[in-house]
């Protein structure tokens, strides 16, 4: 069983790259720079771990399946995969390592972001209501969802690509509309949200990701 | 020489023993492009087995095929008694391949490069450890050693790619093109390399469109034209196979002044005289070498000549190999 290593390989990969980089330091700016603007347009204090969450789930989920897809794509095209493909391990673990590395990078971006804004509200409030930190709670679990979906999304893409360009068109569209599958219990009002959110993006996930894995065992490099 | 010849030589050829890869009839099409055409060889174990062909022949989708990334090809491939694609698994075992491009990803410095293939080789993490510091020596590489491979030049990255190849020191190296790129130097080295892997048992596939590199590491070889196998054999082979039989080379220990009489022998064609001790004797078309010959040699013992060899005239491998290429280019 190759996946614990490549998972590990990849992290390392992704953890140092430059668009991790932003998701680490630049996503919690970003929420702060929310933060500051919606203050001056509304004139009304709106909880900021509602704020970072928002920005979370908008930014993390695009940048998830891009980030994915294009490393997929670029690395097909330049036959990186060929040195992994002819060692004693099977063609999925390669892909399962990337969705896995990508999704917790982005996970442990989203939970750095939503610090950031439970802090600042317990700094400028000197508390944090149980409202607030349920609703963020719930937030989270529904952009975890959504970037899952993401990455399980851009990584068929990326499979399935021939070029950077027509993976990226796919991605921006194709990826950021099958993120919004795990809002289907949201907008149904359905009760008991979050069980509902993270069992319909697992079950996304698992259908894409196959169909990621079925392609590339097929793929003649 | 017709499909049928060439599947006679094949099949005769597969016949032999301790062959440890066989192509049987491989055949792959790109669409309505037939890349390969019935390929057959085998390669024996501990033997450097030169593929050379011109860009295009389709030496790249054989060793693809050879270390499974094709799949859906018609045919058969063993190696080491192991079916491709059938047994992969255990074929990769066995395998070091440096493909043709050679790329990695972007963020990997080589030592991390090699740690990581390593042990997705099999390699403990002390045999990897050992091994790196090894390897890195043997091809120049240590004192780059925690550099990123995207900051190397073509050739070292080509080093690099033979690097992660030789690490869990595999029984069978399928190396395509590997002295692309390379400066003489490194290319010197890396034929000490094959030779030295080839002296341990190591047996060895590399294709190159650079003859005179074949020629010093190859033990057999093989030409493969449009997807089709045109000769495999030892160099002497293919030159005595090939060569014109009807040129003889006579070499003097001294300046003969009768060599023009020469031609008075029966079906010999021309005589010439390009060095004042060698004399170039051109022959009647047909006419039995061996007998003539034979006549030569009465010829010059008794006027006097004081002969130091006498051989038929061999092509060398450039031009075996662009006889074989200029014949299907006029196809």
């Amino acid at each position: 069983m190759k996946l614990p290593l490549l998972f590990v390989d990849e992290l390392q990969g992704f953890y140092k790259s430059k668009v991790m980089v932003f998701l680490w330091i630049g996503l919690p700016i970003i929420t702060l720079l929310f933060r500051f603007i919606s203050l001056g347009t509304t004139g009304q204090a709106i909880p900021f771990t509602i704020v970072s969450t928002i920005v979370v789930s908008s930014l993390a989920g695009t940048l998830a399946s891009v980030m994915i897809g294009i490393s997929i794509i670029n690395e097909k095209n330049r036959h990186v995969y060929e040195l992994f493909l002819i060692r004693p391990l099977k063609r999925r673990d390669i892909l399962l390592a990337k969705f896995l590395s990508v999704y917790v990078c982005i996970a442990i971006a989203s939970l750095i972001s939503i610090s950031v804004g439970m802090l600042t509200d317990y700094f400028t409030t000197g508390a944090l209501s149980g409202t607030i930190l349920s609703n963020a709670a719930q937030s989270l679990a529904t952009s975890l969802s959504m970037v899952a979906v993401s990455c399980s999304a851009g990584l068929l893409i990326g499979v399935a690509s021939p070029s950077v360009l027509v993976g990226a068109i796919l991605v921006l569209y194709g990826g950021n509309q099958t993120s919004i599958i795990p809002l289907v219990p949201t907008l149904l009002n359905t009760p008991d949200i979050v069980p509902f959110t993270i069992g319909l993006a697992a079950a996304v996930c698992v259908a894409l990701l196959a169909a990621a894995v079925a392609l590339f065992e097929r793929k003649q490099f | 020489m017709s499909k049928e010849e060439n599947e006679n030589m094949a099949s005769k050829s597969l016949e032999s023993s301790n062959s440890f890869v066989t192509l049987r009839d491989v055949s792959k099409n790109y669409y309505n492009f037939k890349a390969l055409d019935s390929v057959s060889f085998e390669i024996k174990e501990g033997e450097i087995f030169g593929y050379i062909g011109p860009n295009g022949a389709g030496k790249t989708t054989t060793m693809k095929i050879l270390v499974g990334l094709i799949s859906d090809f018609q045919g058969e491939v063993f190696i080491g008694g192991y079916q491709v694609p059938k047994q992969k698994e255990e074929i990769h075992k066995l395998l070091g391949y440096l493909p043709q491009n050679v790329a990695f990803q972007e963020w990997r410095t080589i030592n991390h490069a090699l740690k990581t293939f390593g042990k997705l080789s099999g390699l403990s993490n002390t045999e990897v450890e050992s091994r790196i510091p090894e390897i890195l020596d043997m091809l120049s590489l240590s004192d780059v050693r925690n550099k990123k491979i995207s900051q190397l030049s073509g050739g070292m990255t080509q080093k690099v790619g033979l690097a992660q190849a030789l690490l869990h020191d595999p029984e069978l190296l399928v190396l395509d093109e590997p002295l692309g790129g390379l400066d003489p130097l490194s290319r010197h080295q890396l034929k000490d390399i094959v030779l030295d892997l080839k002296r341990k048992g190591t047996t060895i596939m590399f294709s190159s469109h650079i003859l005179s590199d074949v020629q010093d590491v190859a033990d057999r070889v093989s030409i493969l034209s449009k997807g089709r196998i045109k000769q495999v054999g030892t160099l002497n082979e293919l030159k005595s196979r090939l060569s014109p039989q009807d040129v003889i080379e006579v070499e003097l220990a001294a300046v003969f002044e009768k060599w023009q009489n020469l031609k008075s022998i029966k079906n010999v064609k021309d005589v010439e005289l390009p060095k004042p001790s060698k004399i170039l004797i051109t022959l009647d078309e047909g006419a039995n070498t061996d007998q003539v010959t034979n006549e030569i040699l009465q010829y010059l013992e008794k006027t006097g000549g004081r002969i130091r060899s006498i051989k038929p005239v061999l092509l060398s491998l450039d031009e075996i190999y662009l006889r074989y290429v200029e014949e299907d280019k006029n196809r």
